[in-house]
């Protein structure tokens, strides 16, 4: 089958996914819930658009096409509003992070749907080991190269993403030291990493897609696990490294984010994207995902150690512009904070597990946080 | 030298039994796919005298008071389980609750009357059966890792329900003991005190022991063992003061719950502790039946097995949309909470060591129990696995 065309969108338009975890409100393990959170879903009416994953104590929301932060925000707190209350109907709580702190991947169970039994049946205990949780944040692009080009030049500043969204210290009952330690569940998969460097669309299908097809590994982009991804049918490329952050307003301003940084590299005033900045791109990324915004990145093109804290800040200040023409100026505020007071959530979470007394409180922390959304 | 050799067999008998219980419960799972805890409960049943087995009849045997801890286990950790905001997210599940409980309160009441059954009997096996046995329910769930809203609604309903049937139970022995003796006093101690003294000691129990556990540290290394030797201390001070450890178990682990010192996953059922426990619980209860008796009263037996069966799986069937869930999962909410029996014959004990005998008269409870003992598990097992909520075999 080939690969289908590429849907133009609006430019920059912006929609959010955000893979979330059901909780058991008694030992704040997950609960295998998602079947009866859907059902009571599409039993009351509700608006949102919420979708099964391939555990059962996961959930997917998906927001609608927005061009504006405020609006993509707004939705995304209503949307949580409606999980939550059917959330306490059936005495399931609801929480972000990229990872559940200690629950085993042995003891979770496949949702019922052939495509997750197929990926189970493939992958084996790597399907089980999925049950992690991330953010995908599309951007639509007006043209399939124009998906490319913002595809590939957005790899310098992909890093960024992992360490503002880092939310998953823990892993299996121990603290594993990485802000993410999500992206190392994400990495065992053999078709994860980094799309082919390849800028002219017709050039993708023939040259790579159409081999790969040939190769019988792959039937659809589906089946790609990339960083960053096009996505053919909506006419957008999807940005999959982030992890779900414990608040949709964090979520929100992370999608803010990305909607600013595709509009300044649209000025095409960067250098533009080469294969070779793709040396640096796996170390990057560890780095993010180790030390999250104390991370140490390597300038692609000049090759000097930056802290990603300050080309974060600087990056920040570069988006200013943009961020008013978008009218995204909040988003990149709260990020702002999370910089200079609040951290990431991963450091939330630490802090939790030396207060609150252990992983249990930990996540009744994260319960509450993502409940209650105090803007951080 | 067979008198030696009698009183060594006497002296292994309970030993004995539990092994041959738990090869039982092992061989019945694997061969049969039976819940293991039927298992147990059929061989209780055929090792006890009564049955021309080996088991003496318990009753007033040191080993009652181990049943008790193996039972108050039980209900604490269901109480533990118990998220008592839900009721107030959902209302719909206290109307379940209620509506359940005392619709088969009812209709048992119209069947043993129905059957000549003299009122106070009567009422008092109306009572029993509005209860749904913890025991079974916990541990059907517990082995098959179940989680899902059947799972979570047993839990819940059977919690509420034991709780409704020991007040109505005391409530109907107060009031017989009004009508024979005519003491207010005594009356009022029999029933509303224990109750509220039952609940009352759980609580402290339930303030107590978090706060002492948090005041020690080392929370998950600590916390099984702390509130298994607290629950042992409150069984045999409950027995001690003749209150209720059915309703105090419980409202100590409703409270530790909310005081929120947590019960990690891997001290589920009490680990093995509460695992050779209900093998003897299990046979406990099962080695009380007479056989000859249960079989004497099968056709009331029969008649409120069904009947209770009917009532309860309407009630979550109707209510079932209203609270959140699908008709199916309602229906299939009901038929899971078949058990009784642990929790009946417990009472029953207890209400007997309170020196009260109106049970002679209860004939059909016997075979209820009996029944109930193997096929309540049975129903469990087979609800939840329908509702596909229990692990199947490709995930164990």
């Amino acid at each position: 089958m080939p690969l289908e065309p590429f849907k133009h969108s609006a430019a920059l338009t912006m929609g959010v996914e955000l893979e979330l975890q059901l909780i058991d409100p008694t030992d704040f393990n997950l609960s295998a819930s998602a079947t009866d959170m859907l059902h009571l879903l599409e039993r009351s009416g509700f608006q949102g658009d919420v979708k099964p994953e391939v555990t059962e104590s996961m959930i997917e929301l998906a927001t609608t096409v927005h061009t504006r932060y405020d609006a993509l925000l707004a939705e995304l707190k209503n949307i949580r509003d409606g999980l939550v209350a059917a959330g306490d109907r059936l005495n399931v709580s609801l929480c972000g992070g990229g990872t559940h702190p200690f629950q085993h991947w042995s003891e979770q169970r496949i949702f019922a749907k052939p495509r997750f039994k197929e990926v189970a049946a493939l992958y084996g205990y790597l399907a089980k080991q999925f049950t992690v949780f991330g953010q995908h944040i599309h951007i639509g692009c007006t043209s399939a190269d124009q998906g490319l080009f913002l595809l590939h030049g957005l790899n310098r500043y992909l890093p960024h993403f992992i360490a503002l969204s880092g939310s998953s210290p823990f892993s299996q009952g121990v603290d594993t030291l990485f802000d993410s330690s999500r992206l190392n569940s994400v990495f065992a998969f053999p078709l994860s990493g980094r799309a082919p460097f390849m800028l002219d669309w017709a050039d993708f299908e023939r040259d790579y897609f159409a081999k790969m097809e040939a190769t019988g590994i792959v039937k659809s982009m589906k089946d790609f696990y990339w960083d960053i991804r096009p996505k053919p049918e909506y006419g957008t490329i999807e940005l999959r490294v982030c992890d779900t952050p414990l608040t949709v307003t964090r979520a929100a301003a992370l999608a803010g984010y990305l909607q600013a940084l595709c509009h300044m590299l649209l000025e095409r005033r960067d250098p533009p994207p080469t294969e070779d900045d793709y040396l640096v791109y796996n170390y990057n990324r560890f780095q993010a995902c180790r030390f999250g915004l104390d991370g140490i990145l390597v300038h692609p093109a000049t090759h000097e150690n930056i802290p990603l804290r300050e080309d974060i800040l600087a990056t920040l200040r570069r988006l200013e512009p943009h961020a008013e023409a978008l009218d995204s100026r909040a988003a990149l505020d709260i990020l702002w904070r999370e910089m200079v007071f609040d951290g990431n959530h991963a450091s939330f979470l630490r802090h939790q597990y030396a207060s609150a007394g252990g992983l249990q409180g930990m996540v009744a922390a994260a319960v509450s946080l993502f409940r209650e959304d105090a803007a951080t | 030298m067979p008198d030696t050799l009698l009183r060594l067999l006497h002296d292994i008998s309970w030993p004995a039994a539990l092994a041959l219980a738990w090869l039982a419960g092992e061989a019945g799972q694997r061969w049969l796919r039976l819940p293991r805890v039927s298992g147990y409960g059929i061989a209780g049943f055929l090792m006890a005298a009564s049955q021309g087995g080996f088991l003496a009849d318990p009753e007033g045997a040191p080993v009652t008071l181990l049943a008790d801890f193996a039972f108050a286990l039980i209900l604490f950790e269901l109480g533990y389980r118990i998220n008592l905001r839900w009721l107030r997210a959902n209302p719909w599940l206290g109307a379940t609750s209620i509506l359940e409980a005392f619709g088969t309160f009812g209709a048992v009441l119209a069947v043993a009357l129905a059957f000549d059954v003299p009122p106070v009997p009567a009422l008092l096996l109306a009572a029993l059966t509005m209860s749904t046995s913890p025991a079974a329910v916990l541990r059907v769930a517990n082995d098959l890792r179940s989680a899902g809203q059947v799972t979570e609604r047993i839990m819940h309903l059977s919690a509420f329900n034991c709780v409704l049937s020991v007040a109505t139970f005391k409530a109907v022995l107060g009031y017989s003991i009004l009508t024979n003796s005519g003491s207010v006093f005594h009356a009022i101690w029999s029933s509303l005190v224990v109750v509220l003294a039952s609940a009352g000691i759980g609580t402290l129990f339930g303030v107590a022991v978090p706060g002492l556990l948090r005041g020690i540290g080392g929370l998950a290394r600590n916390a099984t063992i702390a509130f298994a030797l607290a629950a042992l201390l409150l069984t045999t001070l409950t027995h001690a003061l003749k209150f209720s450890p059915l309703l105090a178990a419980l409202a100590f682990g409703l409270v530790a719950r909310h005081r929120r010192v947590i019960l990690s996953q891997a001290q589920r059922n009490f680990g093995a502790l509460g695992d050779l426990l209900t093998v003897l619980l299990f046979v406990f209860v099962a080695a009380t039946i007479d056989g000859r008796q249960a079989l004497a009263g099968a056709t009331l037996g029969l008649s409120i097995v069904g009947v209770r069966l009917a009532v309860k799986t309407a009630v979550t069937t109707l209510l079932s949309r209203a609270s959140g869930i699908s008709w199916r999962k309602g229906a299939l909410t009901g038929v899971a909470m078949m058990p009784l029996s642990v929790f009946a014959i417990l009472l029953m004990e207890q209400t007997r060591r309170s020196d009260f005998g109106a049970f002679e008269e209860m004939a059909g409870i016997a075979a209820v129990v009996l029944l109930l003992e193997v096929a309540g598990p049975l129903f469990t097992q087979w609800a939840l696995a329908r509702a596909g909520e229990s692990v199947g075999k490709e995930e164990r």
